[in-house]
């Protein structure tokens, strides 16, 4: 086997073909709640898999409550070049007038979601950043 | 949202503070015009790898210390057997570089995301 390009050694691995569903995305998987309640942004986020894809569900805080961006595939990111553990994904939610560009990673149990939003219209509106903390919501400890 | 974003903070030589990293050593953020360049190079095995220099999307960052005083950046860098799609901010006077690898090449590697931390070159 040759050995594969890389641009920085931690690529330099030798591993078995892993393809996007031999990804554990079980650390992924679920119903996922901002961390603040005064969020202005996105306050759930709904994980799931259909299709042998990821699919991510985003609801944003809207005038009115809640605001349902609909639902959009999810590419998911492992731990490493050689690991089988799903670690984050990234997805794009395209309105038209603008985009949110998401990546999504966990930590310590958490989802830290990092935002980009790009405005596409004339409105002069800055892109702009956020990074936002969710839960995932669970039964564990309810009687 | 229309204020003039302020990236000075983000200019400049940035330095892994793991000496140990086998990924990113070092990274530079220049003016360029009225656009701002991303220079990036990784740990090699006979010594540095230069990342091509891409030019950067500024965003508000309004994550942290008041809006549009500070600024994140992303950066994608396209390596043709790999894409790096990269952002960069600095959180408490840490630069934060935050890749997501995907791998264009029949190596069979997995796509994967990494983080590493940088201070400014004294």
């Amino acid at each position: 086997m040759s050995k594969p390009q890389f641009a920085q050694i931690c690529d330099l691995v030798e591993t078995e073909r892993i393809r996007d569903r031999d990804i554990d995305r079980g650390p992924l998987v679920g119903n996922w709640i901002n961390s603040n309640p005064e969020t202005e942004s996105i306050a759930r986020l709904n994980v799931f898999e259909a299709d042998a894809k990821l699919q991510l569900q985003a609801f944003g805080v809207g005038p009115q409550g809640l605001s349902d961006w609909g639902t959009t595939v999810a590419a998911v990111f492992a731990a490493g070049p050689a690991s089988r553990m799903g670690a984050g994904f990234a997805a794009t939610f395209d309105f038209g007038f603008a985009e949110a560009r998401l990546q999504a990673m966990i930590m310590k149990g958490l989802l830290v979601l990092a935002e980009f939003h790009l405005f596409k219209d004339d409105s002069k509106r800055a892109h702009y950043f956020l990074r936002e903390y969710y839960a995932k919501t669970h039964d564990l400890f309810s009687q | 949202m229309t204020q003039v974003m302020n990236g000075d903070e983000l200019l400049g030589r940035w330095l892994n503070t793991n000496r140990g990293t086998r990924g990113i050593s070092e990274c530079t953020v220049a003016r360029d015009g009225d656009g701002i360049t991303v220079s990036i190079i990784g740990v090699g095995e006979d010594g540095p790898i230069r990342w091509p220099t891409v030019q950067a999307i500024p965003l508000a960052n309004l994550e942290e210390e008041g809006g549009q005083r500070t600024m994140a950046l992303l950066a994608t860098f396209d390596l043709g057997f790999m894409r790096a799609e990269t952002h960069v901010r600095i959180n408490k006077g840490v630069f934060v570089i935050v890749v997501f690898v995907t791998f264009w090449d029949d190596s069979g590697r997995a796509n994967y995301l990494n983080r590493e931390f940088f201070y400014r070159e004294p």
